[in-house]
Formats: structure tokens, sequence, C-alpha cells
């Protein structure tokens, strides 16, 4: 491809934004109105006002975040440290008979330990080096191993976040997904998550590519309605709630 | 069937007809929309003040149509200073054109495609296979229905129209060996093939549920996983986006977060939502190399400044007016013969072609009975533009003659108590020659249709008015005096009311402003006060029955 490539980048660029123009005057003109240039006043923003002063405490946040997490077919469990966290993730390996594994390259993940507790599982940290295939490491994985970022308990939902040692294929190509959530991370609502990549908050150029809200089990329902688990992405969710 | 033409070939009457001979497909529509509807009112109701959020809902997509060319510019810039490659596209057929270009470009061979209901609108698929590029759809339904070579019938369950034994059928076929009728071999089967064909796939196609302006990001829902796939394994996407489907921010998301998954599943949240903010960033192990978003008008811009129709642009595709409807629940989706069905598709396919009058048979397949209404979770009056529908056909002469001859002569009778009197007398003499024990049941004329399910009653012998003379001093000898306190308190309401309806009119002028302070085209007060009562009985309903569906 090369220069020829992006010659025709270009040119369709530069289409697009003459026509782009054109396309916002046009819809001025349906609405009977100048453009509008300046950033208008936006009275109903966000959820509606008495929603912002919901809050649950941390028993609550715990105890439905599980009911809900498992309503949608996923699986939670409680660990004091992550000490005790490698041991589950260990045994339900074992179980799993899990000979792939393959986990975000965070510090947090790394203290684990996997690789002393399976050693007979290849096991390897997400783009840890230049030259693996590292999307097919991860399809090929039977165990995906993620930090949570957020989690929502009133939704049943954790939230991660990509970045260069977090890969998005991680949490969605192997056949199980371990995701580690240390309390301090779950909160009430959704918006609680959400309204942190509101420009107010972290402006443009700092959000990370992809923002993935997960709330269980890949699912379907399009045969006879009759569910089905594991359609494209995992088809077993672990959510550890540490400390 | 080749639906989703812009000329249906036949008219929603013999698509019915089809639906409604095929006992399976009854039965299957009507099971997955009660449940569907279930769902949704069981998750409303749990979530509590539904109506507090469907009005939030409805203030921001008024809101953000009302300034649609802020937004929209918005979007783009932020979009583009992301590193994506941003297309405008006024009609369907340019945005199939740009993809086309990139695809040739690319020397693409395969694509994958998460479900996405705008690339139905533009047929993008023939025209993909048309350049040599596969195009695979990886939605599970969508995946059996494009194997069976038909169109989706429902927007949340595609293949809803099929059952297992003929999904196994179709499965086998692809596999080259008999699958059981067994869903998880079914669905295990259709993991493993579609796995290759992402990991294969030059470009990755996605619809867009909503764009946010502020960060210039682009949100997908789905359960399934296979939308994360498309924007996560192939080196290009490439994503259709409806010119309507942007909200101003993140904390707006949230609110449509809370309607969308509730209202088409009744789910709290799908089990994936995803935010994607360009192509991946350079150090990034995965994600598109190369991220393209193409903003398409086809239509649409013809509800911007009509009083009418704009709020068909609010639209949140859930579905749940499909679920909600009876006649949907009767004739499934391919009998609208669109790529929307249901109520929604009723109004949104006429109005996206600006032609009444080919369109208008669907308008008149509804009994008008606000239950779609009722289940919007952004609160777009369908059953009313069902009725704009169909004056504007009448308008614009498109009526049938044998019609407007009817009108006219209902006019002429009922203008004066002579005429009505005297063709009463006439049709009781008239129908002597087709009454039967007091009911007509032959199929003549205009009554072929209705007597095939059920009998007109014949006039009676004495009319309500020949009765009136002898009924009148009856009723009034039977009556007693009103009390004197009473029959003054009810004389006050009268006057009180015929003067100039003064609370009345200021509801009303505040619910114009906050409308019209949104939506540039004033609506009428009338209409305002229809919204008002409205508003009011729905809420009344939900306290006494918690139904809100």
């Amino acid at each position: 491809m090369g220069d020829s490539y992006s010659e025709f980048l270009k040119q369709l660029e530069d289409r697009s934004r003459v026509k782009q123009e054109r396309f916002m005057n046009h819809i001025a003109t349906r609405l009977k109105r100048p453009r509008v240039l300046e950033k208008p006043e936006h009275p109903f923003r966000g959820a509606p006002d008495f929603w912002h002063a919901f809050t649950w405490s941390e028993e609550e946040r715990i105890e439905h975040f599980t009911a809900n997490f498992q309503n949608a077919g996923g699986h939670v469990i409680r660990a004091a440290d992550m000490q005790e966290a490698s041991i589950l993730i260990a045994e339900q390996a074992h179980e799993l008979e899990a000979k792939h594994i393959i986990r975000q390259d965070e510090s947090a993940l790394a203290e684990l330990g996997l690789e002393k507790a399976l050693p007979d599982a290849s096991i390897y940290a997400w783009n840890s080096n230049a030259q693996e295939q590292w999307k097919a490491r991860a399809a090929e994985a039977d165990m995906g191993v993620v930090m949570a970022d957020y989690a929502a308990a009133y939704t049943g939902s954790v939230t991660v976040l990509s970045a260069p040692n977090k890969g998005r294929s991680v949490s969605l190509l192997p056949t199980m997904l371990v995701v580690l959530i240390p309390l301090y991370r779950l909160k009430t609502r959704l918006g609680e998550i959400l309204g942190q990549f509101d420009q107010t908050q972290t402006p443009r150029e700092q959000l990370p590519s992809g923002i993935h809200f997960i709330s269980g089990p890949s699912r379907s329902a399009d045969i006879e309605n009759d569910l089905t688990i594991g359609v494209h992405g995992p088809g077993q969710v672990l959510a550890i709630l540490v400390g | 069937m080749s639906a989703a033409q812009s000329k249906p070939r036949d008219t929603v009457k013999e698509r019915a007809e089809l639906a409604l001979n095929n006992a399976f497909l009854r039965k299957a529509v009507k099971y997955t929309t009660e449940k569907l509807r279930g769902g949704k009112q069981q998750a409303a109701e749990e979530h509590g003040n539904w109506e507090a959020w469907r009005e939030r809902g409805r203030q921001i997509r008024l809101h953000t149509i009302a300034h649609l060319d802020y937004y929209l510019q918005e979007f783009a810039e932020n979009a583009r200073a992301n590193g994506v490659h941003v297309h405008v596209a006024d009609t369907g057929a340019e945005a199939v054109e740009i993809a086309l270009a990139i695809a040739e470009q690319k020397r693409a061979r395969s694509a994958v495609k998460s479900k996405s209901m705008v690339t139905e609108e533009l047929h993008l698929n023939q025209a993909l296979e048309g350049i040599g590029v596969e195009a695979i759809e990886t939605d599970l339904g969508e995946y059996i229905i494009q194997l069976a070579g038909e169109a989706p019938s429902h927007i949340i369950i595609p293949a809803i129209h099929k059952n297992r034994q003929q999904i196994a059928e179709l499965l086998s076929k692809d596999a080259g060996e008999t699958l059981p009728p067994d869903t998880t071999v079914l669905a295990g089967f259709v993991r493993k093939k579609l796995r290759e064909k992402f990991l294969e796939a030059d470009l990755g196609i996605t619809g867009c549920n909503f764009a946010i302006a502020e960060s210039g990001s682009m949100v997908l829902f789905e359960n399934e996983g296979n939308a994360r796939m498309v924007t996560t394994v192939p080196e290009t996407q490439i994503t259709f986006m409806g010119m309507e489907r942007i909200i101003p921010s993140w904390s707006d998301l949230e609110v449509m977060a809370t309607l969308l998954p509730r209202s088409a599943t009744g789910q709290k949240l799908t089990v994936y939502m995803s935010g994607i903010t360009g192509p991946k960033r350079q150090e990034d192990g995965d994600g598109p190399e190369e991220m393209h978003i193409i903003i398409i008008d086809n239509g649409r811009s013809l509800q911007l400044g009509d009083p009418e129709f704009q709020e068909l642009l609010n639209c949140i595709r859930c579905g749940a007016c499909l679920n909600a409807c009876p006649v949907y629940r009767h004739i499934g989706g391919h009998a609208y013969g669109g790529t929307y069905s249901g109520p929604i598709g009723a109004v949104l396919t006429p109005a996206l072609q600006g032609n009444v009058a080919e369109w208008d048979d669907i308008a008149n397949a509804s009994s008008l009975c606000g239950a779609c209404y009722e289940a919007c979770p952004v609160k777009i009056p369908l059953h009313d533009m069902l009725v704009y529908l169909r004056r504007r056909k009448v308008e614009q002469g498109y009526s049938p003659t044998l019609e407007r001859w009817a009108m006219k002569g209902y006019a002429a009778v009922m203008s004066s108590s002579v005429k009505l009197q005297r063709t009463l007398k006439l049709g009781k003499l008239g129908q002597k020659l087709v009454v039967r024990d007091g009911v007509i049941k032959a199929r003549i004329g205009p009554l072929e249709g209705w007597n095939r399910y059920r009998h007109t009653p014949g006039l009676p012998e004495q009319s309500f008015r020949e009765r009136w003379e002898t009924l009148e001093p009856d009723i009034r000898g039977s009556l007693q005096e009103m009390d004197a306190g009473m029959k003054e308190r009810m004389q006050q309401l009268v006057r009180s009311r015929s003067e100039g309806n003064e609370n009345q009119g200021k509801r009303d002028s505040s619910e114009g402003e906050s409308i019209r302070s949104d939506a540039p085209t004033a609506y009428s007060g009338k209409r305002n006060s229809d919204r008002v009562d409205r508003e009011e009985s729905g809420v009344n309903k939900g306290k006494g029955g918690g139904n809100h569906g």
C-alpha cells in the first residue's frame, strides 16, 4: 500500500471536509435557523438529579454486585488479599486443566505468582515483547486474567480499559475470564464510572482506545430463545472481589 | 425474501397473509415478544422512577437533535483528533461507495460484520459481494438468516422466525456434516467457524449505538461479544453511523445505558458495552490500526424541522415498540416489508424514503392503541405519527377513489338530519335482502373483509332518533330535581371552565416552551395539551398497576 494509499486517504479526507460543511449547513437549514457554533447550554445532562444522591455501603455493593453478576451467569468469590486470590485462580486452573493462560502485564498480576503456582501451564504476560503474535496467544488461551479498573454494583458490571500492557483480547478471546476487583474500585452506580470519562475528568487525548464494560459471560438467545453461553466471548467468567 | 426494498412488490396484507399462515412463526413471535415485553416491564419496575428516566431520555434526545449540527460537528472534529477517518454521506449509495473504495484500495477479501440496522438500510453486503469481498454477519441470529438468504425480522432477535430444526439444517449445510438440533452444539459450531473468520478478516464493519460528541467516541451494546471481536481483531474498522446516533457526553450515556438494555431485553446492562475512542494507540497490542466512521443521512434530515416527525430521530432502536405491538405479534417483521419493522418501522420507513404514497398501507395496519408510545423509552408518539401519515396520504390525494367518494357521501348525509333520516329509511328497506336473524352475513361489497371474521348487525326496526320522542319524556319523568346547592356548584364549574381555560392554558405554554427551546419548530398548543394529558395518565397508570409498558 504505502504512498498511494496515504494519497487515497488524503483525497478522501479533503472530500470529506468540504462535504461536511455542506452537510452541517443542510442540517441547520432544515432546522430553520443559522448554524449553532457555540456550545449550547445542556440543561438535561446525565442522570436525573435524584439519582446522583443514590449510594450503597460497601456491604450492599458487594451483595448487589454478587447477585447481579451471578444472575447474568457469572461467578463471584471473595478473597481477603491478592495471595488468597492467587490460590483461588490456581485452583480454577487446575480444575479446568488450563494449559495456556494469558494475563495483563500489570505488576499486581505479576505478584500473583501464577508461574510458580502452575508450573505445567504456559503463562504469558500481554504485549511483554514485540515478537509474539499476541492476538493468537490470547485466542488459544484457556484462561485470561485481568484487573478491573472499575466495577458497578447496580448493574453487576466490571470495566476494563485498554493500554499497551492491557490488551482488549485478554478479556475477550480466552475460554474463561478471571477478573480481579479490588473492593475500593467497586462503585454503586454506572454513572460514577462513566462520569470519569467526561471532559472535565479525563481530557479526550488521555482516554484509552477501548473502554469495555463486561457484565457476565457472552450469551445469545438467538436459537429459539434458548440461552447459549459463550457464543463469541468467554463462556465462563469469574469475578474475585479482593479485600 | 428480499425485504428492505424501496418499493414493496406486494401489499402488507399479502405479506401478512404469509405470516398468518405460518403457525410456528406466529407462535414464536408471540412467545418472544411477550417474554421480552415482560422482561422490560419487570426491569423498569425494579429500577423504579421509570417515568422520570424516560422523560430524561427524551429531553437528552430532543436537546441533541435540536442542536444536531453543533454536536455532529463536535463529534467529527474530536474523532478526527483521535485519529479516525471521518466521512459524511447524504445517501446510502454514497456511504456504500466510500466503504467500497476503502475495501478496494486495501485489496480486502473478507469483512466481518456485527449487527447494524443502518447497513441493512444500505444493502452493504450485496455491494461488498459485488466487488468480491465476502461479508460475514457474526451475530448468531444474523449469521443464521444470512445463510438462509433472508432479512432480519426483529430488531433485537433477527432470526425470531426460524425454529431449531430449520437452523440445524442451515448450519449442517454450512458445516458439511449433519449437526443435531441442539442449541449448544449449533452455537459451538458457529463459535468455531466464526473464530476463523474473525482472525482472517481484513475489515471489521460495525454500526453505532451512540456517538459521544465531547470525546469523539463510539459506543456499542451487545451480548455475544462479536462486536468486540469486530472492533478488536481486524486491522481496519469501518463504522456506519446514522447521523442522529449522537449524544453530548459520557454522563448522558448513563441515561441511555439505563433505558436501552432494559427496554430491549430487560437486562440491567448488555453483557458488553464498549466505548471505542479512535484506533489503537501506537504501543497497544491490539485494536484496529485504521478506523473509519461514515456518518449517514439517507433520509434522516427529511424529519428535521418537521414538527410531526422530528421526534422519530430520538429513537434509540431498542425494539420495545415491536414487543408491545399487537399487530407485530400477529404478522411478524417481514410483513412490514422494510428494514425496520413494527410501529417504528411503519413510520420510519416512509419517513426515511419521503414517499408517503407507496408505503401507506402499513400505516393502516395498526390499531392506534398507543402501546408503542407507552413502551417507548424516549416517549416517541408513534401512534400519533401513524395518524399523521394517514392524513398526509389523504391530503396528497393518494386515498382510493372509492374511499374518497364514501367520505364525501358520509359528509353529505351526516350534515342534515333530514338526509340522515331518509338514508336510514332507505337502508332499512334495502337491507331486507341481506339481513337474516338481525345480522348481515353476506361477504359483499365493502363488508367483504369485515364479514369474513364477524357479522354486521342490521339496522334496528326503530332507530334511536325515532325512539327519542317517547324516550325523552320518560327519562325526564324519572329524574329527580337536583339539589340546589349541587346545581350551583356544577354551574360554577362549567362557568370557570368556559372562562378561557386558564389553568390548562398555562400548562400548555410551559410545556410548549420546553419543547420549543429544544425543537425550533413550534408544536401547536393542541398537541401539547394532548401530551400533558397523556403523560399524566401514564403516571397514574404507573401508580395504580405498576405497569408502564
